[in-house]
């Protein structure tokens, strides 16, 4: 009796084991647990990548690109001056708790993020959480936002009043942070709907188990494309190797994070594909003009031709990475394609020091003050999408400048500190890097360029370009923005104001079972698409 | 023997603390800026400003230990920064996760380590001692990491017959009433999650017993080897009493005593060796969790596991202090 107990035991064991055809259900296999998925207070990717399932903003990114196309709202209009925005929602959409998606559920939701005395503003921000992106991108609360009202004109009409135009409104508004949330569930929950999340998206929310994994479920009566599986589960596992591994034994369709070493292990499995994000991010070096060197174009042109770009690229980024000529990444509207770039020429970089007054090669820099002291190279303690290996990518770096002439000494620190030490200027010389949040180019440049002298840029002082910068701001023309922001990399080209190093485009692993995924430059993908075969 | 029960139980009491200013301060002393560190490159200098003075950061070291300890005591370990989250009720809820799989590390440790020891110390210098001694020596020096990648990888990946890791398979609907699966599976009747959950449970326990493992049959063997040469022990194979019998009823029995000890020490180990063992293997204990909020500098849950932790160890030790008296009755303390 025990031992045909034993033998059931096992032959369940066997069934769970082989368990039945999963092709109802998309497993993602996520770097670690969200944070919460209250889309309005979070700013991480792995919290958005699960909001973008649950909720829809008034507008969103068209496929692969940061081109913005309608969601909630089917069609809108902007007065001449480019400060009045009306948007026509869509009609019979219902959140997943069967409140009607209105015109007064969208102000409800503008008032939350932008009104600090709102009830549901006030509870988050007393816990402790900020509405961060709202302030970021709107210029803040209540009356410093550049935004002055918004009204429900009709049943599903919203209009929103700017105080000045403000080029990347719509760009913003596609951003998973400004995706309407079910004000009846917000209301109920208070601070817990970020355990409860509620939205209209293509998938409702069923559990979080902590450390573990998100369910959803397929809303079926989704308005745009209707989801292909049945559910999504997104797992969490901590460690890159750990992750493929659960790819490759089949227990999950699809992830993120691998080891740029790993890249070629999954082209080579041929139950595997490799998809890249489109490139939204940028490795650079940036210089301290209060260091007297420094300040000498020469020398700056000097760097910029000793650095072996494409060998770096080639050899550290796994094959994802891309060699880049300015600031903005080339999936950017903005993208200077005429750009050209420095050539590697260590002959030419000893020519332009030896020109500058350094025949005997540079090891030492002069500070404000006159003194003299070895020049460190900063680089950062952790791995960046940007800079994948930040430490083998500064010792290749530092290889290529010595060849120049030029003798660095690389430094790390604590990553807070760094942080910290770039903020007050305090890095002579250093790497770092961004990421795109909405794929505007002010969202590039504008961020590092448009206050000349500050002391986190480095005290880089270009009035020209922080003029130009500004001036595209209030446009609402793409095509004469785009022409000033061509402009900009030009002008940054010239003036040597800082190195570009390199883009990457962010690898993820899936079965090819799975199809239909599009990766996004934002890294948050909508999963409705994707099908399991 | 009562009055050493209290005054050892007594000594808990400075260890703690001093656990606590170790835990508070390492927090503190370690460099960069907390608040820094959680907003990362898109810092203003407000907005850190804002989130020190939320944290009490602003305040004086000393006083924020005093609000500290005070809370502790209270039963509250603070919010998580991160999540807003009671640092208590999370850290319960994750608890029994860690416990479950330390156990299962424990018993499979002995189960196995003591058996090994024993062979090799009565077949001592044989190919068997050797073997064992090998396979000890590895394992203590084996890295966790690396041993559970290679258990995931040849019996997940290859094979494909144990998970990679998780404690339940995908979305499976199981609501546990205690947070203890296994025990939650029995007592309901749910044999599928059952078997299910014991199948992800084999290679992280593997992986956690491995060093344990080692160390109890290394321990094991030196002891018995030790109990083996005293006299008593010569006096009973002198009756003619079979090796079988000498070794199980006069020596093993004293023999394990240090083995006792080195068993409740290991403890300490295994909640240690948690933390790589839930990461590798995606175990939702506190290991895990506290992998998870040192990278996202969650101090107040890694204060508050910390201290838990090391609560758990010296209460743990102080039961083996106790049990020592127990199992043997030739020690007296007063």
């Amino acid at each position: 009796m025990r031992l045909s107990g034993l033998a059931l035991l096992v032959a369940v064991g066997f069934h769970v084991m082989t368990g039945p055809a999963i092709a109802q259900t998309f497993v993602f296999g996520a770097q670690g647990e969200p944070v919460q998925l209250d889309p309005a207070v979070i700013t991480d990717g792995i919290s958005s990548r699960i909001t973008r399932q649950i909720f829809d903003g008034l507008v969103r990114y068209r496929g692969s690109t940061t081109e913005v196309e309608p969601a909630l709202a089917e069609k809108w209009e902007v007065s001449r001056d480019g400060r009045v925005w009306t948007f026509e929602l869509r009609h019979n959409v219902k959140f997943h708790d069967g409140t009607p998606l209105d015109a007064a559920a969208v102000v409800w939701n503008f008032e939350r993020w932008w009104k600090s005395n709102h009830a549901q503003h006030e509870n988050q921000v007393k816990a402790g959480q900020t509405f961060e992106y709202w302030e970021a991108q709107f210029g803040g609360f209540d009356d410093k936002s550049i935004v002055s009202k918004v009204e429900a004109v009709g049943s599903h009409t919203v209009r929103i009043t700017l105080k000045d135009p403000q080029a990347p409104f719509l760009a913003n508004l596609a951003m998973f942070v400004f995706d309407v949330a079910s004000p009846k569930a917000v209301e109920k929950w208070g601070l817990e709907f970020g355990k409860h999340p509620v939205g209209t998206g293509a998938f409702q929310f069923v559990e979080w188990k902590p450390n573990q994994e998100v369910i959803l479920e397929a809303n079926p009566g989704y308005w745009g494309v209707k989801p292909r599986v049945k559910r999504v589960v997104v797992r969490n596992i901590k460690d890159n190797s750990q992750r493929l591994g659960a790819l490759k034994a089949g227990e999950i369709h699809g992830m993120e994070g691998l080891n740029p070493d790993d890249v070629a292990v999954v082209k080579s499995d041929p139950s595997l594909q490799l998809l890249l994000r489109p490139t939204n991010t940028t490795g650079y070096i940036a210089f301290n003009y209060k260091v007297k060197e420094f300040q000498d174009k020469r020398v700056r042109q000097a760097f910029a031709h000793a650095i072996n770009k494409k060998a770096i690229v080639d050899a550290l980024y796994g094959g994802t990475g891309l060699v880049a000529t300015q600031f903005q990444p080339p999936s950017l509207w903005g993208y200077n394609r005429e750009l050209k770039d420095f050539e590697y020429g260590p002959a030419r970089a000893r020519e332009l020091l030896t020109q500058a007054g350094f025949a005997q090669g540079l090891s030492e820099i002069t500070g404000e003050d006159g003194k003299k002291e070895p020049l460190i190279f900063w680089y950062m303690s952790r791995s960046r999408p940007y800079f994948p290996n930040p430490k083998e990518i500064a010792e290749a770096m530092a290889a290529d400048l010595a060849k120049a002439g030029i003798t660095t000494q690389l430094q790390t620190t604590e990553w807070a500190v760094y942080l910290d030490k770039r903020k007050n200027g305090q890095l002579p010389l250093y790497m770092l890097g961004w990421t795109g949040d909405n794929g505007d180019p002010d969202n590039f440049l504008c961020y590092f360029f448009c206050q000349p002298g500050a002391a986190r840029e480095g005290f880089y002082a270009n009035t020209a370009l922080a003029d130009l910068l500004l001036r595209a701001q209030k446009l609402t023309i793409q095509a004469e923005r785009a022409r000033l922001y061509r402009q900009a990399e030009q002008m940054l080209h010239d003036d040597v104001g800082r190195l570009f190093i390199a883009n990457n485009q962010p690898p993820l692993a899936l079965s090819k079972r799975a199809k239909g995924y599009v990766p996004h430059p934002t890294g948050s993908e909508y999963f409705n698409t994707v099908e399991v075969q | 023997m009562r009055r050493y029960a209290v005054q050892r139980s007594l000594t808990v009491i400075p260890v703690l603390l001093g656990v606590s200013v170790l835990v508070f301060s390492f927090i503190h002393l370690i460099p960069g800026d907390p608040a820094l560190t959680m907003l990362g490159e898109r810092a203003t200098p407000e907005k850190v400003a804002e989130v020190r003075a939320h944290l009490g950061l602003d305040r004086p070291l000393w006083q924020q230990y005093g609000i500290y300890v005070g809370k502790v005591v209270r039963g509250d370990l603070g919010v998580s920064i991160v999540r807003g989250d009671p640092v208590l009720t999370d850290l319960l809820r994750r608890f029994p996760a860690t416990v479950e799989l330390a156990t299962a590390a424990i018993v499979l440790a002995i189960a196995l380590g003591i058996p090994i020891g024993v062979a090799s110390a009565v077949w001592r210098n044989s190919i068997v001692d050797s073997l064992a001694r090998l396979w000890a020596l590895t394992g203590v020096s084996m890295p966790i990491f690396w041993l559970g990648l290679m258990l995931a990888w040849f019996f997940g990946v290859k094979l494909r017959v144990l998970p990679t890791g998780f404690r339940l398979g995908t979305g499976t609907a199981f609501a546990p009433s205690t947070n203890f699966v296994i025990l939650d599976a029995a007592l309901q009747g749910n044999w599928p999650v059952l078997a299910d959950a014991l199948r992800h449970l084999v290679l992280p326990a593997l992986a956690l017993a491995t060093i344990p493992l080692a160390i109890i049959a290394r321990m094991t063997r030196a002891s018995l080897l030790e109990v083996l040469s005293r006299e008593y022990i010569r006096t009973a194979e002198a009756k003619g009493l079979s090796q079988t019998a000498v070794v199980l009823r006069h020596a093993l029995w004293n023999a394990l005593l240090p083995v006792l000890t080195v068993v409740g020490l290991q403890v300490g180990h295994l909640l240690a060796g948690a933390i790589l063992t839930e990461t590798i293997f995606s175990w939702p204990g506190i290991g895990l969790w506290v992998y998870e909020s040192i990278e996202a500098r969650d101090y107040a849950i890694v204060q508050g596991a910390s201290l838990f932790i090391a609560a758990i160890v010296v209460v743990v030790n102080l039961a083996t202090d106790l049990l020592y008296a127990l199992v043997d009755p030739r020690i007296k303390y007063d």
